[in-house]
């Protein structure tokens, strides 16, 4: 403890290559962790409240509300999981092929067609055999 | 070439056929038509008709051992869509996906079949796989198939793991996937090279299911549909032994006297559990499993032979397994009851269907003037030529004579026992002729083996 009392603060926060140098950061994320803190507690202490039962009830566009929101629906995660996971992977191949497009060339640009062909032929199918059909 | 791309387009074709086509016997038909276009354009290939000129140093190599064994594996499963197409009507609604799958397996199987690289031998295992799990699990009603499905997707995906960590390793050692470079003659492997070996060679084993690592075998087999046990425990067992084979003979040929001994427990472990297992099973879809089981034992022994005789025999043996199962298979598949009685006295109502089963079991039994002999008798000729392991082939011989007991335990059931054997579809003529030009086959195979090994070399 002594020892970091001693420290000559200024080369400490110079030094890269120490954890004194995330001070900064650390202190960053402190002022704006308070800043919003503050801010959110003080609207909520300084603002008028008023409390009606009008005033709570939902409403769009002036109407009142019909029913429930919240109707069952039946979203078919496993599908949507699986063909969110194949689609995702097309577009992560993409990568690669955009950081090397000059380099590959034409080749390449056949080869990548190829890919997203072979890929549209999914698609087609998974369509026509009535993947997204979801009302049954 | 021609054939990898051939197959992938019809896998397509196949899944597009499943909208577009309304009638099943269409289906059934274009599958038909680009199964012989696929053999023939492998055919061509093999003769240096090229369909497509694409560079693949490095990567893939088509040379005699690749071709010639593709041709095998699309003519056997020609012959299997030819007896039992009409039966995968049975297994559910999906009849054209059930083509794709298998056409895309095929796709597999000539990555397998022909890499030189380790990525590639990864990308094959994988592509023959997970269609696999599909089709083992396609009968979606039944409990077991489901069970047989997730347990081969558990532990071939565990499997694979071991392999990639193999190639992991041999990459460390060598720097480099190709198979010609991973280990340089002369030189004393490292340690990483012998890690990365051995991992390949449990994950191979698993693939071929060779014992200790062949528990998933017959649940898997037996879970899943008969006409996708009939394809799985032949063709693409047999991609599996010529990827295993292409793998050490290739790149692991300088490190032969290290391994040839795990090898040789890994045979005999497998001849002895296969078989004595096999005796005591009373469905025959299991029995077949077992039997498929040690019928790789058999094919081990051209691993730990590793010279001429050994790879002429694998391709003999391969065509005489997968001709002979097929047919017991299809034969199978119209029966009602898959127990041993339920053969009783079926040789009294289909005399002909008997007669040829009893060929095929011969020709699995390995009894002379059948495939399966002159394939056993490879098989043994290149142990003995291997040198040094005398008691491994006596030990091949004591186990192919135990063999015979099971296998004709069928026989005996068919021709001395009495009973119905309820039949559960009718039996139509075309099925007929195609299991009697099977059993020609094999026989012609028994007498002259040269009919089919001629064509390895011109």
């Amino acid at each position: 403890m002594y020892n970091f009392l001693q420290i000559r603060l200024s080369a400490f926060l110079l030094d890269v290559n120490t954890v004194g140098s995330y001070i900064p950061v650390a202190l960053q994320v402190l002022i704006v962790v308070g800043l919003i803190g503050f801010l959110l507690w003080a609207t909520h202490m300084l603002g008028p409240k008023r409390k009606t039962s009008d005033k709570l009830e939902v409403f769009s566009s002036g109407i009142g509300s019909h029913g429930e929101a919240r109707q069952p629906m039946a979203i078919k995660y496993f599908l949507v999981a699986i063909l969110f996971v194949l689609f995702d992977v097309e577009v992560i191949f993409f990568y690669p092929y955009a950081v090397n497009i000059k380099g590959l060339g034409w080749h390449g640009f056949y080869a990548v067609l190829m890919f997203v062909g072979f890929f549209l032929c999914g698609f087609i199918y998974i369509l026509k055999k009535g993947a997204l059909k979801w009302e049954d | 070439m021609n054939a990898l791309l051939i197959s992938a387009v019809m896998g397509v074709l196949m899944m597009f056929s499943s909208f577009m086509l309304k009638s099943k016997s269409a289906v059934r038909n274009v599958a038909l038509a680009g199964m012989f276009l696929i053999l023939v354009a492998n055919i061509l290939d093999t003769y240096g008709w090229h369909l497509f000129n694409i560079p693949t140093e490095g990567m893939m190599h088509f040379d005699r051992f690749s071709l010639f064994f593709n041709s095998i594996a699309f003519a056997c499963t020609f012959i299997f869509f030819l007896l039992s197409a009409r039966d995968m009507e049975k297994v559910g609604i999906n009849y054209a996906e059930y083509f794709s799958l298998i056409f895309f397996i095929l796709c597999g199987i000539v990555l397998v079949a022909s890499f030189q690289s380790l990525l590639i031998l990864f990308l094959g295992i994988e592509i023959i796989s997970i269609p696999l799990y599909i089709l083992t699990g396609s009968d979606k009603r039944n409990l077991k198939s489901n069970e047989a499905s997730l347990k081969y997707f558990l532990l071939g995906s565990f499997s694979t793991g071991i392999m990639l960590m193999g190639i992991t390793l041999l990459y460390g050692h060598a720097g480099s996937f190709d198979i010609t470079v991973l280990i340089k003659a002369g030189e004393k492997p490292s340690s990483l090279a012998i890690a990365g070996l051995l991992m390949l060679l449990f994950a191979m084993a698993f693939k071929v299911s060779a014992a200790p690592f062949h528990f998933w075998t017959p649940d898997v087999y037996d879970g899943a549909p008969t006409v996708f046990t009939s394809f799985m425990a032949t063709i693409v067992k047999a991609a599996a032994f010529i990827g295993f084979m292409r793998l050490f003979s290739t790149a692991f040929y300088s490190l032969h006297d290290q391994w040839q001994m795990v090898i040789a427990i890994i045979t005999a472990l497998t001849l002895l559990i296969g078989n004595i297992t096999a005796v005591f099973q009373q469905s025959i879809k299991r029995m077949l499993a077992y039997s498929s089981i040690s019928q790789a034992g058999f094919m081990m022994l051209a691993l730990f032979a590793l010279n001429g005789t050994a790879t002429e025999g694998l391709f003999l043996y391969v065509a005489a397994y997968s001709l002979a199962t097929i047919g017991v298979f299809a034969v199978l598949i119209k029966m009602k009851d898959y127990t041993f009685e339920g053969f009783n006295g079926f040789a009294r109502h289909h005399p002909f269907l008997a007669a040829v089963n009893t060929v095929f079991l011969l020709s699995l039994a390995g009894i002379p003037l059948t495939a399966g002999f002159l394939a056993k008798f490879y098989m043994l000729k290149a142990a003995v030529e291997a040198g040094g392991f005398l008691w491994l082939v006596i030990f091949a011989v004591l186990m192919a004579a135990v063999s015979v007991y099971y296998y004709f335990r069928v026989i005996q059931a068919m021709y001395f026992k009495e009973g119905d054997a309820p039949v559960s579809m009718e039996v139509s003529r075309p099925f007929q002729w195609v299991l009697g030009v099977l059993a020609f086959l094999i026989i012609l195979l028994g007498v002259f083996p040269n009919a089919l090994l001629y064509w390895f070399y011109f």
